[in-house]
């Protein structure tokens, strides 16, 4: 029998032969990218590779990650939705505003927003916050994987506009897609800084660490606005 | 001050209460289609932090949080539809069948030598190859077959070749059949892209040749994305490995991507491939941008394009004579 751990709301792990990070299937039945799915107690938990996910390495990289069962999420980045999926598994009860520039993603992601009704999603322009204004509520929670060069700017306008008072940023920077050839870590510290200082609302980095085993050249970080 | 949702146009005071409303009907595809040029127009924006579920309760557009959001998820479901199915433009389209094209000459390549190999133990002398070979495969199978008025004739009875059993003549036949309408199907698909890029990208069709100009549009990912390139970029498309080795370490910059297809580069002296590719580059980037802009066929762009390139080669007769290849690499500041 699978042993069943709560590490944080709606993230769970699960013990089968080796000790795995899961979320509860809000789609009992449905694998979304060749996910394994374990039965305990008649629950059905899908498992969370955190080499597909960069949301999943941070959880392992110890990151608290502030969502609970009625959270609204605003996440940029949805490509086909793999990370998405666990999310909306963990807001069971809440909103995940799915933000995706590329069709060609959207259009896998449509099967997969189909099947669950708290994804909305939104084909748009990011770095373009106005451009759905006339959908998206405030957050609790802005979550961005989109590997654009300006991508901290990108994270502080939809602050501006969409993330609530006491609301949490996560995000991670791919070092490669700022600048291919300055060293990663230069680009974390600067990154950083500009978070904290260069735009409006400025941030306070609560917790920034390497994504490594999981992401290479990639850095999670969680701040709240100061 | 008006503000425009996803549910209807509401006048809010200060405090972000709802004062005024009209609201749209409760009709998915039509919200949907609001909600797309609202996206667009971006006016009448909501104020930062509005809450739009509180506004949709208090005009009573929806009765509860859950219709609220029952709503909205299928809203913003079939807009991302239609967004998507409206995606499929014309330069997606020539991008498909370009890259269809060089997937089918990857495999008649590989399948043509196949069948050479193996026909070859049968009829070696035949000296034909390719589309050639499948033809001659498809419509005849053994030597043996080969008619009298056939200019094979006489080297296929004369062959060293192995007699060529039923069984085998069968999956040989059937093989060439194959592999002849793959040729068949190749020329269809170049025939397309040209007629595309001709209505399409008619200036860079010109420029540079129908499927070069196919590639570079499927290359940059849209017709769009290489129209906003810079000729810098457009000139080394395609060689993306080299360009990060130089930019990563020591090595030369690359003169050209896959502009070198190009006649105009293939065909010149080595010493002015670069120099003409940067010509060459320029007047793309210029074809490209009236395309996706305004579509008008120019000319001046090719007339001027040779001028330039006939410059380049009188003014550059011969090879520079620095010295390159002296075995003493040139210093070059290491970079951060």
């Amino acid at each position: 029998m699978p042993e069943v751990k709560l590490l944080s709301d709606g993230i769970f792990e699960v013990t089968k032969d080796k000790k795995q990070l899961a979320t509860k299937n809000l789609d009992p039945g449905k694998v979304v990218y060749g996910e394994k799915l374990i039965q305990v107690e008649g629950i059905e938990y899908r498992t969370w590779d955190p080499r597909r996910s960069k949301l999943g390495a941070m959880f392992l990289k110890k990151f608290n990650i502030p969502l609970k069962k009625d959270s609204k999420v605003l996440y940029l980045g949805a490509a086909s939705g793999t990370t998405v999926s666990h999310v909306s598994d963990i807001v069971s009860g809440g909103a995940v505003y799915a933000v995706e520039f590329a069709p060609r993603s959207m259009r896998d992601f449509v099967v997969l927003a189909s099947r669950r009704k708290n994804i909305h999603p939104v084909l748009a322009d990011a770095g373009k916050p106005d451009s759905y204004a006339h959908i998206v509520e405030p957050v609790d929670l802005i979550f961005q994987d989109i590997a654009q060069p300006n991508q901290a700017e990108i994270a502080a306008r939809n602050a501006a506009r969409y993330l609530k008072r006491d609301g949490y940023l996560l995000l991670s920077i791919k070092a490669r897609s700022i600048d291919t050839v300055a060293n990663p870590k230069e680009v974390y510290k600067n990154e950083i800084t500009k978070l904290e200082q260069a735009f409006e609302p400025k941030f306070e980095v609560l917790n920034a660490k390497d994504l490594m085993p999981y992401h290479e050249d990639h850095l999670g970080i969680l701040a709240k606005m100061r | 001050m008006k503000i425009n949702t996803w549910f209807g146009v509401l006048g809010i005071g200060r405090t972000g209460e709802v004062l005024e409303f009209e609201l749209f009907s409760k009709n998915i595809r039509e919200l949907a289609r609001c909600s797309i040029v609202l996206q667009e127009n971006r006016q009448h924006l909501p104020p930062a932090g509005f809450d739009l579920k509180t506004a949709a309760l208090e005009c009573g557009f929806i009765e509860s949080s859950a219709e609220y959001y029952s709503l909205l998820h299928e809203v913003t479901l079939e807009a991302a539809k239609i967004r998507v199915s409206e995606a499929l433009t014309a330069d997606q389209r020539i991008i498909q069948a370009v890259e269809a094209l060089d997937d089918i000459n990857e495999t008649t390549n590989s399948l043509s030598e196949r069948l050479f190999e193996w026909y070859g133990s049968y009829f070696p002398e035949s000296g034909l190859s390719g589309e050639a070979l499948a033809i001659l495969i498809a419509k005849y199978g053994s030597r043996e077959n080969i008619s009298p008025e056939d200019p094979l004739y006489s080297r296929a009875r004369d062959s060293m070749g192995a007699k060529l059993e039923a069984a085998d003549e069968v999956l040989l036949k059937g093989f060439a059949e194959s592999l002849y309408s793959l040729y068949g199907r190749k020329r269809q698909i170049e025939n397309y892209v040209q007629d595309s890029m001709e209505s399409t990208a008619p200036n860079l069709s010109l420029v540079a040749g129908p499927m070069l100009g196919a590639r570079l549009i499927s290359l940059a990912g849209s017709l769009e994305k290489l129209a906003a390139f810079p000729s810098s970029t457009i000139q080394v498309i395609g060689a993306s490995k080299a360009l990060f080795k130089h930019l990563r370490a020591r090595a030369p910059s690359p003169k050209h991507g896959i502009i070198y297809s190009h006649p105009l580069i293939n065909t010149s002296p080595w010493w002015v491939r670069g120099k003409i590719a940067r010509a060459l580059a320029a007047k793309l980037s210029l074809a490209a941008r009236i395309d996706f802009y305004s579509g008008e066929k120019d000319f001046s762009l090719v007339e001027k394009l040779e001028v330039k390139v006939e410059q380049i080669k009188v003014s550059n007769p011969k090879p520079s004579q620095k010295k390159q290849d002296s075995g003493v690499k040139p210093k070059k500041k290491r970079r951060k």
